[in-house]
């Protein structure tokens, strides 16, 4: 028997649905997510850490749980919404459905809810925090009130050490702000030998790994609240090696050349917008997961050349250099609802490390 | 006997030309002077649509020369109509940054012949090359500035490059008589 829940705003509103996953209360930023699959990825995605996520998708945990989708061995949610829980699993090692692993990952979930509505809900009304808690009264909404959501959280999701995932083919060096394993899992497949270093080393530290080139990895949070260390390191490899960044290391990016990033009203988590590569004319749905996006009018033209646009909120979703082999994506490449079609930007990686490799033999 | 392998496929070539724009961009520091010149037949349709992706990114037009080389070509004399027009579409190349443009690089003799047929035309500032594939076994001392990909090869073997415009697809492909 489900006990009853709600998940309380913080401008005064609360949702009844009823508990299931871990029995706790918590509090975080709400986010919603319209991906139509993928809610693995959503659980373990660093990117989501603290937040509560809202899954528009009327339908979560039915294909159960693999931890071959996992973007992280640890979960960052702090709790999940759904309209309809799945009790399935098709696990062969030990029933292992969405409820248990929210019980034993220790995050709480509310179900029977109707999260379409509250999607209107928050993007009317802007909803920045919410709680999920087992009696909405005064209390649990001072609470929520006061409830101040960490800066750090960088810390609590990103390595603290360096490691190797061994390859046979080109070193690439991956700088964690808290980092979906996809991105190391799309440079394994290219054969690159990746070491993941933490996010405050030195310059120094990466060239003597001696990389062909570099990814600053996604991560959650704000890029203001990120150790200046990250830009002082963006600026120095860019003159020298390839550079692609992704998520948060596409904003990091972006501020190192000059640009500047703001908080969106409404945040992207889905991959039901259409985005347009400018090269080549192409529209390609990816994978979004943000609530920061570059403001296009601080980009400096002499200095960066946008490449992908979102067409429904007109947010800048991709940047080159002019001067340096350095680009970067707000979106994150990998398969999405059966979709491929940014994939190759791993590709384009690895083939401007090859190029840059030419050029400085010559 | 013939085998085919396909070496780059449509993607990876779209991708190819979209990096050489990119790079274009970077060494030139920007469009502003910019002329490209592509040598007949496959050189033109690359040169083009660099050129397209060129316009996307900057919003503007930059000119494609076609180049038709056999008059310059060291091989051929003999056969040659020397009142054969070097050029098509042509503009004003002088002290322009000028990027030739050619789908295989191979001996460099095209690449040569070429240099020639552009000394007819204009005085460009600077010349530098692209090409789709750098396949080696350079005969003179030529190179590119701008590799789509670097292949290298056996001189037996023929390298293909197929554009959409004239062929049934984009890609490399090599075959081995």
């Amino acid at each position: 028997m489900l006990g009853k829940r709600y998940l309380i705003l913080d401008d005064g509103s609360s949702f009844a649905g009823e508990a299931f996953g871990d029995l706790s209360n918590a509090t975080g930023e709400l986010v919603v997510n319209t991906n139509l699959s993928n809610y693995q990825e959503a659980l373990t995605d660093p990117s989501y850490h603290n937040q509560i996520i809202t899954f528009v998708q009327p339908s979560i945990g039915n294909i159960g749980i693999n931890p071959k989708s996992y973007e992280s061995i640890m979960t960052s949610a702090k709790g999940i919404v759904v309209n309809e829980a799945e009790n399935i699993s098709f696990s062969h090692l030990k029933n292992m459905s969405l409820d248990s692993f929210l019980k034993e990952r220790h995050i709480p979930g509310i179900c029977n809810i109707d999260t379409r509505q509250i999607q209107k809900y928050v993007r009317k009304y802007q909803i920045k925090k919410a709680s999920i808690v087992n009696s909405n009264d005064e209390h649990a909404f001072d609470q929520l009130q006061a409830a101040v959501l960490s800066n750090q959280q960088i810390r609590s999701v990103a390595t603290s050490k360096p490691y190797l995932v061994p390859g046979t083919g080109i070193t690439v060096v991956v700088v964690d702000l808290g980092l979906r394993e996809s991105i190391i899992r799309q440079l394994s497949k290219l054969n690159c030998n990746i070491i993941v270093v933490p996010w405050n080393i030195n310059f120094a530290d990466i060239k003597n790994l001696d990389p062909g080139g570099i990814v600053i990895s996604s991560g959650p949070g704000s890029p203001d609240e990120i150790d200046p260390i990250v830009i002082k390191n963006i600026l120095a490899i860019q003159k020298e090696l390839p550079l692609l960044g992704i998520g948060l290391g596409h904003e990091l990016i972006s501020i190192a050349n000059g640009a500047k990033v703001s908080r969106m009203n409404f945040g992207t988590h889905g991959s039901s917008h259409p985005v347009l590569k400018i090269i080549t004319n192409e529209i390609v749905y990816p994978n979004q997961a943000t609530d920061y996006a570059v403001n296009p009018e601080t980009i400096d033209s002499s200095k960066l050349i946008i490449t992908y646009v979102d067409l429904i909120n007109g947010t800048i979703q991709g940047i080159r250099s002019r001067d340096y082999p350095t680009f970067s994506v707000q979106f994150f490449p990998e398969r999405i609802n059966d979709l491929d079609d940014t994939l190759d930007i791993f590709d384009e990686f690895i083939e401007s490390i090859e190029a840059h490799r030419r050029s400085i033999n010559e | 006997m013939q085998n085919e392998k396909v070496v780059l496929n449509g993607m990876a070539m779209q991708r190819a030309l979209n990096r050489i724009t990119y790079e274009i961009i970077e060494k030139n520091k920007g469009v502003e002077n910019l002329v490209l010149i592509g040598i007949k037949t496959r050189g033109v349709f690359l040169a083009n649509r660099i050129a397209n992706r060129l316009k996307k990114l900057e919003d503007t037009d930059i000119p494609v020369i076609e180049l038709n080389i056999t008059k310059y070509r060291d091989d051929k004399k003999a056969s040659v109509n020397s009142s054969e027009q070097v050029a098509e579409n042509v503009v004003n190349i002088d002290n322009k940054n000028v990027v030739l443009v050619d789908d295989v690089l191979f001996t460099g003799r095209t690449v040569r012949a070429a240099l020639g047929a552009i000394n007819e035309i204009g005085r460009p500032k600077r010349i530098s090359l692209a090409v789709l594939v750098d396949r080696g076994h350079r005969e003179i001392p030529i190179r590119a500035d701008f590799v789509g990909k670097n292949l290298p090869s056996s001189k037996d073997e023929k390298i293909n490059v197929l554009v959409s415009e004239i062929d049934d697809r984009d890609g490399v492909e090599i075959t081995k008589e």
